[in-house]
């Protein structure tokens, strides 16, 4: 709890002061002279920030269950309407509407019953909330610290279950790396839970993880 | 005009130009605040809600950290984040230089903090008014803009916390499933008026 609500100050006050820098770059670099603003700079701004802004939009649709065609037709559906009528709000607020019944009008199937765990499950489980041990929801630093609390041994494998409907890659290295790797925990695998017949789950390991089915009981 | 007056002629522009702001700051700033509470994976979100929107003032950052905060991503990582989301703010100062020289430190470092979107683009377009007024009009829009930023985030969180003490928890976070879309749509908002200012400026 102390270290969340040291971690939370920290980014606070980091974001805030990159954020700061950036806005005030201008009137620090070119405030006390009155000299004539260079032509680079304002051609740099012109080509520098649509690309990185572009290449925010492909690293944030990962995010989205970019396997499915939704995301991307409530995509055309914001820069539609952004075109045509230049309302922000609306654009923005009509996409949403959209990505959110086309998920939960069962155009992916995100079964309910996802939510509550069964019985038998691995210890740690990977869910798109978040890191669950044991049903509980937790910080990936709690985590760790009640597999060692339930003397989980470090040499063993340990097993965590990815939700089928899990597909950030990136979630999985961090937790894999910044967290189980680092408390001891590096024979961690991944297990993922089938679903039926379609209950397919393409989800690759991050690097040095093996995957394998999950077929109901294990670790108890 | 006197000063007195200027300011009531100010305060009078900026609080019509600020409407529309209104209507969408208070908007994303409680999805935003909403996702932070639902999916941000912290203890005392509205807490966080409140000094990261009255600090920030950059809905972008507001959405892009929730995902990086759950999983306790490491502030470096968020910081490059900052700096590759907002790197178009680095220029939004140029066309402020001359009208902001010789102004008291407090409130230029009050203005340059509110340099948005919304609120670069309102002051360059007030542009025509002569240049005490015009700094009146950017310190009264900035106030604005900044408490509806402040009270739709804090709003938003405080919904979901107090929520969240009568229902499951992972009920509101299912209802919310999705919402992370408004991130990607505002990027998405951004890029297209990039791109639109840049054909119409190579024309």
């Amino acid at each position: 709890m102390k270290s969340e609500i040291l971690y939370m100050l920290c980014v606070v006050a980091a974001v805030f002061a990159a954020n700061y820098a950036l806005r005030a770059l201008p009137f620090v670099a070119f405030g006390g002279r009155g000299r004539e603003l260079p032509r680079w700079v304002s051609s740099l701004g012109a080509y520098v920030s649509p690309v990185i802004i572009a290449a925010l939009i492909v690293y944030s649709y990962v995010g989205l269950k970019w396997r499915t065609p939704w995301p991307y037709i409530a995509g055309a559906l914001t820069v539609g309407l952004q075109l045509w009528r230049r309302n922000p709000l609306m654009s923005i607020v009509a996409g949403t509407f959209l990505y959110m019944s086309l998920l939960s009008c069962g155009c992916v199937s995100v079964p309910s019953d996802n939510l509550k765990s069964t019985v038998a499950h691995p210890l740690v489980r990977v869910t798109r909330f978040g890191i669950k041990f044991q049903d509980k929801l937790v910080t990936p630093e709690e985590s760790v610290k009640l597999l060692v609390k339930h003397g989980v041994p470090k040499d063993h494998t340990l097993h965590v279950l990815v939700d089928d409907d899990f597909d950030n890659q990136r979630i999985l290295w961090v937790f894999k790396h910044n967290y189980l790797d680092r408390a001891g925990y590096t024979k961690s695998v991944w297990i993922h839970e089938r679903r039926g017949e379609s209950g397919k789950s393409d989800i690759k390991p991050p690097d040095g993880g093996v995957t394998i089915p999950y077929r109901g009981r294990m670790l108890r | 005009m006197s000063g007195a007056l200027e300011w009531r002629f100010a305060a009078r522009r900026a609080f019509v130009d600020s409407l529309p702001v209104l209507m969408g700051y208070t908007t994303m700033g409680f999805v935003a605040g909403v996702l932070l509470a639902a999916k941000g994976n912290v203890v005392l979100a509205p807490l966080w809600a409140f000094l990261s929107s009255s600090l920030w003032i950059t809905g972008t950052m507001s959405f892009a950290a929730v995902p990086e905060v759950a999983i306790r991503a490491p502030v470096a990582t968020i910081v490059l984040m900052t700096i590759a989301v907002n790197f178009r703010y680095a220029f939004y100062g140029f066309s402020m230089l001359e009208r902001w020289k010789n102004i008291p430190v407090l409130q230029k470092a009050y203005l340059i903090l509110m340099l948005t979107d919304e609120n670069y683009a309102l002051e360059t377009a007030s542009q025509t008014m002569k240049r005490g007024l015009h700094l009146k009009y950017c310190t009264v829009i900035s106030a604005l803009n900044h408490s509806y930023w402040v009270l739709g985030v804090t709003v938003g969180a405080l919904v979901v916390c107090l929520l969240g003490m009568a229902i499951d928890p992972d009920v509101i976070r299912a209802r919310t499933n999705g919402m992370e879309f408004a991130m990607v749509a505002l990027f998405l908002v951004i890029f297209t008026d990039q791109i639109r200012s840049f054909v119409s400026h190579e024309k």
